[in-house]
């Protein structure tokens, strides 16, 4: 033990500098967790109990799970421990293997829960994704059956993404799954307020949001990148970007370096990012489409104009409708 | 013969990993280590415009984003015969460290910790901190509640698991801090990469946000922030666990596996890239007192095939490789291939980084006793994190002297349509290790893509002499008194931080051939 207290020493680290850390730190903060759970809205504080979720991972690259993990107003810790039941998420969960296994299966046997899956289902061949020696698309059959409603988090789950474009020809949930309620949170990866937002809507009002025709919440994918895009002007004026380099351009409508900001439906550029720090545009880099059904095949190539999206963008500023 | 274990799925980490051992008189005899998803990215780029390959292969893995973003950009970089300016690789250099801060402080505390503490002992706590108390009460109504997911359950904890309740508070307490750093940090990365994960701002040529004073100093202040955390929190967490409550842990050495260490070098502190904040070399059989580093040849590169699902042929440079899926392989137990350097096995990450460094902290935890292993592991990555976040520092220093300059730029206009053939391979060293991505162009179009990810190297499968992958080879011999509790099994593996969505994403290029599937 003498020896462990010489080395801790050698490394400057007492266990009191350790300890002590912990109270400047929350003065950085100000608030506690606990603080902030005080606060948080009246109808999950009177909930009896917190509604358990399952988090499945398909063909997935987990983006969503870090997207939801960089949510800090409200601070993720917050939602995970206070707002929900985390009953299983790969990513996350503290078990793993058979006692992983037991917790999603005596969930599923409860019920009452709310799925949320992340990634496509392989529709080529089960054997491109098997979780426990199991092919995910019986997994998310299985899991669908006793949740009150499916939320597909990411362009994967919501339409197959970049893996429907592949040999294993991912497909999303809803190709999959009929008979329940299934909420569509598409953009590459989800954005962490429309998947919380969107939580925190069904728990206050215990109600789906109305959805558009392809299951996104109207709230967060009723207006085009294009209508809300500070470049709009440039697009008018025919402004287009072709050199990074210039300070005078760099402002210019991305369009021609592959913008499918008229073709694509979400808030990206009223809610932005990042808490709020950028978006795609913002850094130079044009609208992939990532909230559409026809991302990522109708938008490649991406950093072109010749793209399918492209070429419809194109006809409607020609016929005047943009 | 011994009990078999299977360990499927391995949680906290990126992707979806079974590992398989053999359990003999309390220790693991044999292991295997099986990737179990695959999607098929590289065969989908072929034929497409080779610009969208930097965008498409970021979305490998979205834990360790933009990686293959930036290693793709470089491959094309070459085959477009691009000069990326100054300015476009100090702003590359700056989002990937703001990833790097992110990364590794996820891995320790949201995807490690729990495994090194028993997370119970808060309830014992009689201190009177109110910080800590009220993390002590909300755990405690958690399990009163009996809904204390997902920090339970979990394996029980054994003589390696801190029970000291302040101290696993204290850690708790760290790990809710955690999550709000990392998200800084992944915020700070934006200021550029326009949003994360997946940055959007890394193209062939350089990047596309053209950056203005302002952000620099929003950075550095974000920076600042970091650094408080990553000195005052994370280093000294690493530290005191490491050589305290786990120094019996750190001096068994438990999951060294093969003492080979490969690195490819990376993060230029110059426009010539004559200094690198990690520089490349290649360890054989480590010992650290005579530690021998040879120089790196990417063309010792070999990726075997025997025990993947893939169509069996002999072992090639990854620029002739080719990814035809034979799912009903005879023998075959995993979707990632075997590479292996002169023919040998190869751990990458922050050990290799720090070995091939001969860092001073790593060297001296190492004359004390502390041997390579799960330990080291998470003191390497601890270690090039503050590397990192000081190489940040200069960076926007060189940044802001750049960007006043006259004729500043951040891309290669000249070099943005793709060529009519070209051929190129880029490297970088991501938060796991070494990647190299290898493109062949023809007529304009991808006409062949391929990456061997960090993961690859450690997570591979046997070759075809029956040489065990690093992760194999880590287990060989570690404790696991009790089969139902296989608690090291899950510490080896994750002290290597897996990333499978990374390792497995390739398909056959030539037929696209998927076999029947039949079910067991």
């Amino acid at each position: 033990m003498e020896r462990l207290e010489r080395d801790l020493e050698f490394y400057g680290v007492s266990r009191r500098d350790f300890l002590k850390y912990c109270a400047s730190f929350a003065v950085l903060f100000g608030l506690s967790e606990l603080e902030f759970t005080r606060r948080l809205a009246h109808a999950v504080e009177k909930a009896e109990r917190k509604p358990p979720v399952i988090w499945l991972e398909g063909q997935d690259c987990a983006g969503c799970t870090v997207s939801f993990a960089g949510l800090l107003y409200p601070p993720v810790g917050a939602i995970i421990l206070d707002k929900l039941s985390l009953r299983y998420h790969e990513t996350l969960m503290a078990s793993a293997g058979e006692l992983a296994e037991s917790v999603y299966h005596e969930t599923v046997k409860e019920g009452g829960y709310v799925l949320v899956v992340e990634g496509s289902i392989p529709s080529s061949d089960d054997r491109f994704c098997l979780v426990g020696g199991r092919p995910f698309r019986e997994i998310v059959l299985e899991a669908s059956k006793n949740a009150t409603c499916i939320l597909a988090v990411g362009a994967c789950a919501s339409f197959g993404g970049i893996p429907k474009a592949t040999v294993s020809k991912g497909m999303g949930v809803k190709d999959l799954v009929s008979g329940k309620p299934i909420i569509n949170l598409p953009t590459c990866p989800v954005h962490p307020d429309h998947l919380v937002g969107t939580i925190l809507y069904i728990l206050t009002t215990g109600k789906l949001p109305e959805l558009d025709d392809f299951n996104r919440p109207k709230m967060y994918y009723s207006q085009s990148i294009h209508d809300n895009c500070r470049r709009r002007g440039h697009f008018e004026a025919g402004n287009f970007l072709q050199d990074w380099n210039d300070p005078a351009q760099k402002d210019y409508c991305l369009f021609e370096k592959g913008c499918k900001g008229p073709m694509t439906y979400a808030d990206c550029p009223i809610r932005r990012w990042n808490s709020g720090t950028n978006f795609c545009i913002d850094c130079g880099a044009p609208c992939v489409g990532c909230a559409e059904p026809g991302f990522y095949d109708e938008m490649s190539p991406i950093y072109t104009a010749e793209s399918e999206a492209s070429r419809k963008i194109l006809a409607l500023k020609k016929s005047g409708l943009i | 013969m011994g009990r078999k274990i299977v360990v499927d799925p391995v949680t906290r980490i990126e992707g979806h990993l079974r590992i398989e051992v053999e359990i003999e008189n309390g220790k693991v005899k044999e292991a295997w280590s099986s990737g179990t998803m695959a999607r098929g990215f590289e065969a989908m780029l072929i034929g497409r415009d080779p610009r969208d390959a930097s965008y498409v292969t970021s979305r490998f893995c979205g834990v360790c984003y933009s990686v293959h973003q930036l290693c793709s950009a470089r491959a094309l970089d070459m085959a477009f015969g691009a000069q990326v300016p100054w300015g476009g690789n100090l702003i590359r250099n700056l989002v990937m460290g703001a990833q790097y801060i992110y990364d590794h402080v996820l891995h320790f505390y949201q995807l490690s910790a729990l495994d090194y503490i028993d997370i119970m002992a808060v309830t014992e706590y009689k201190g009177r901190d109110p910080d800590l108390l009220a993390i002590k009460e909300k755990i405690v109504k958690l399990v009163k509640a009996g809904d204390p997911h997902p920090l339970l359950p979990r394996y029980k904890p054994d003589e390696f698991c801190v029970r000291d309740p302040e101290v696993v508070l204290t850690a708790v307490k760290h790990y809710l801090d955690a999550l709000k750093m990392h998200a800084k940090a992944r915020n700070m990365g934006a200021i550029w990469g326009g949003r994360t994960p997946h940055y959007q701002n890394i193209v062939v040529g350089g990047v596309t946000s053209y950056p203005d004073i302002n952000q620099v100093m929003q950075f550095k202040t974000m920076l600042d922030e970091q650094k408080r955390f990553v000195d005052d929190v994370y280093v000294k967490d690493v530290i005191y666990f490491g050589t305290g409550p786990l120094w019996k842990l750190a001096k068994t050495g438990l999951g060294a596996g093969h003492r080979n260490y490969l690195v490819y070098g990376d993060f230029p502190l110059d426009p010539n890239w004559k200094e690198l904040v990690f520089p490349s070399g290649v360890v054989y059989d480590f010992d650290h007192t005579e530690p021998k580093v040879r120089p790196f040849d990417h063309n010792k590169i070999t990726e075997s095939v025997k025990y993947a699902w893939y169509r069996e042929r002999e072992p090639v440079h990854p620029f002739d490789g080719e990814q035809v899926f034979d799912l009903d392989k005879k023998g075959a137990y995993s979707f990632v291939k075997a590479p292996r350097y002169e023919g040998r096995a190869m751990e990458v990450g922050p050990l290799a980084r720090m070995i091939v460094k001969k860092h001073p902290v790593l060297f001296d935890f190492f004359r004390r006793g502390g041997k390579v292993g799960v330990v080291a592991r998470h003191l390497a990555r601890a270690i090039e994190t503050q590397l990192m976040v000081e190489a940040c520092y200069r960076w926007l220093d060189q940044l802001l002297v750049e960007m006043t300059k006259p004729g500043f730029k951040i891309h290669d206009t000249d070099h943005w349509e793709p060529p009519a053939e070209g051929m190129g391979y880029g490297f970088h060293e991501a938060p796991r290790g070494a990647l190299g991505h290898w493109v062949k162009i023809r007529d304009k179009k991808i006409a062949n893509y391929q990456a061997v990810v960090p993961s690859t190297w450690n997570a591979s499968p046997r070759d075809e002499k029956g040489q065990r992958g690093q992760y194999e080879e880590s287990l060989i011999g570690v404790p696991c008194p009790d089969p139902e509790n296989p608690i090291n099994i899950v510490r080896v593996v994750r002290s290597f931080d897996p990333c499978l969505a990374c390792a497995i994403h390739v398909i056959d290029p030539v037929t696209n051939e998927v076999r029947k599937f039949v079910v067991e």
